[in-house]
């Protein structure tokens, strides 16, 4: 499996398919076409996200996020952010924090993690993603192509 | 020395991170438990009025997201009760294949629950990540089973949540020669590795439990019931899945949404330690072997040995798969043709959890007049109320609120219900008088 892994997170409920629509914007591209780089869709991984990332040298995380900011706006977390997380560790809701505190726990983070965190508004399922959210995860998806896409180059 | 009297009132108004909604409420008064009552609200009853004019040929993907855990579960539950009515018989590759698909489901859940849910309480350990950092090597070994059952699912249902691959007849699509042969040489590596969880969890030090109780499992005449098999009970009952509600009876409870099950009128208990409690003699020889040699005595009345008797299936499961994966040939068709006809559906299958019993009355163009489903988790509530109170008199009422909350949700834990998916999920409110 590539040593670098790209996977974005959602659901098929309305802004929370930030991720999925980064790996569309991703693939569209075709930037990183024959690069090697696994690019998956993740739907809820839980505890599986943890065995996903078994051997890579570097993991991108994008999930949707509700901080209370505009539905858009884009941040980046790296290995270092994971902070701890003790609450909420159930096998129906073990999220993204969870699985990664856990796997930093176990010593399975890899080198280097890259996690984007997309702002949404409504998840309401069978809803399409609002436009902003849109936009954002086509900027996302350029930035990221273009970032991997030199240092394969280089 | 004077006895303190005390009034000690836990409400747990909502439990978070659960699978529905449900809450606790607990009572003591001078020392007697005057007030014991789980409350749960379970998703399944609202599907079943959704299932309603829906045809044939939905509900194995519409039953499927009743739950993330095991979705397997309800769709093979499901068909397997429409085939009956329709008449259809299986191809041998199809029949085999369910119980593989079926075995990747437990394989996962059964995984998950140990190492996220289940063991951290008999490690003084608040969560799983706490744990990992006393037994890093086993959570690890806990998280590649897991992933091993997700693979199994994958394969025959397409995506591990919420699986699409079962029809009526059969499945959609049958997995390549390739991808068998892969997933086979996994399944053989993880026999060790499910060999060494067993005595893992045999030697963690449970606390003393002796709990007199009915357990009610599938059962079939010559292999450990999964996803075939008549409906036993410990006191001799064996009856098809069609004689269900002539011995079990559901009934509302004022606390709870979600439905009372009991068997001649008393709660039972549905799931691992049930099936093994009826189904030791259905264990393959070296699984029995291991078992003696670890001191695991069947029947047991030791509910906390829920976990090894999880452990003990998912190494049963494991078995199992590769057994019928030997020789894997793609079929000609994964599914056979199905003619509807109208008419009472009934059928039954072994989740993760427990016994899991569907219901479909059919009209003549295959659509849904009715359903009913009963989950595990329903047929579980009455033995978890009546076993709080037997584990909280045995353990003593006089321990601080938060042993006391730290008590019931071990106990409640054990059970492996879906509102238990959260590890710690009683944010207490305690009132004294």
């Amino acid at each position: 499996m590539s040593r670098v892994r790209i996977f974005g997170i959602g659901s098929p409920s309305g802004d929370d398919q930030a991720g999925w629509l980064v790996v569309d914007a991703l693939l569209e591209t075709g930037i990183l076409r024959d690069s090697g780089i696994v690019i998956e869709k993740l739907d809820r991984p839980g505890a599986s996200l943890i065995s996903r990332m078994e051997g890579a040298e570097r993991i991108v995380v994008v999930d949707a996020m509700q901080s209370g900011g505009m539905p858009g706006g884009i941040r980046h977390f790296d290995r270092n952010d994971v902070s701890d997380y003790g609450q909420g560790l159930s096998s129906h809701g073990f999220g993204v924090l969870a699985a990664l505190t856990l796997a930093r726990e176990l010593g399975s983070l890899p080198p280097r993690l890259d996690l984007y965190g997309i702002e949404i508004g409504s998840a309401m399922p069978g809803e399409e993603a609002c436009a902003a959210v849109g936009t954002a995860a086509r900027q996302l998806a350029s930035s990221i192509a273009s970032e991997l896409n030199v240092r394969a180059r280089g | 020395m004077t006895e303190q009297k005390r009034t000690v009132a836990i409400h747990v108004p909502v439990l978070a991170r659960v699978e529905g909604e449900g809450a606790l409420d607990l009572r003591i008064d001078d020392g007697d438990i005057t007030q014991l009552r789980l409350r749960i609200f379970e998703p399944p009853r609202f599907f079943e009025k959704f299932l309603e004019g829906r045809h044939y040929t939905d509900i194995p993907d519409m039953v499927a997201r009743i739950c993330g855990i095991c979705p397997v579960a309800y769709q093979v539950t499901a068909a397997q009760a429409l085939e009956k009515l329709f008449g259809i018989e299986l191809s041998p590759w199809a029949r085999d294949m369910r119980r593989v698909f079926y075995c990747g489901e437990w394989i996962q859940s059964h995984s998950l629950h140990i190492h996220l849910l289940a063991a951290p309480d008999f490690f003084g350990c608040g969560n799983a990540i706490e744990l990992a950092r006393l037994a890093p090597e086993e959570v690890r070994r806990g998280l590649r089973l897991q992933a091993l059952g997700n693979e199994l699912m994958d394969l025959f249902g397409a995506r591990s949540v919420h699986p699409v691959g079962v029809r009526v007849g059969g499945f959609h699509g049958a997995p390549s020669a390739d991808r068998i042969d892969a997933v086979r040489q996994k399944l053989r590596a993880a026999l060790p590795e499910a060999e060494a969880l067993i005595r893992w969890a045999a030697a963690i030090p449970l606390p003393p439990d002796d709990q007199t109780f009915v357990s009610v499992g599938m059962r079939h005449p010559d292999r450990y019931a999964i996803e075939t098999g008549d409906i036993a009970a410990s006191d001799g009952l064996l009856i098809g899945a069609d004689a269900f509600d002539v011995h079990f009876a559901e009934q509302h409870e004022p606390h709870s949404t979600a439905l009372f099950s009991s068997y001649h009128g008393q709660p039972y208990l549905v799931g691992p330690l049930a099936r093994l409690n009826l189904n030791r003699d259905r264990l393959p020889g070296s699984v029995n072997t291991l078992l003696a040699e670890i001191g695991f005595a069947l029947p047991s009345r030791n509910i906390f040995q829920s976990l090894l008797a999880r452990a003990v299936e998912i190494l049963l499961a494991l078995q199992e798969a590769l057994r019928l994966l030997d020789g894997y040939q793609v079929p000609d068709s994964p599914w056979v043709p199905v003619t509807p006809r109208a008419g009472v559906a009934t059928g039954c299958t072994e989740a993760p959890r427990g016994l899991l019993w569907h219901r479909y009355e059919m009209d003549d163009d295959g659509r849904v007049v009715n359903a009913r489903i009963v989950p595990p988790t329903s047929q579980n509530q009455g033995r978890i109320e009546e076993d709080l109170r037997l584990s909280l008199l045995a353990f003593g009422l006089d321990h601080p609120d938060d042993t006391l909350r730290l008590h019931c949700e071990k106990v409640i834990r054990n059970y492996d219900p879906c509102i238990s998916c959260a590890t710690h999920f009683l944010n207490l409110n305690v009132e004294r008088t």
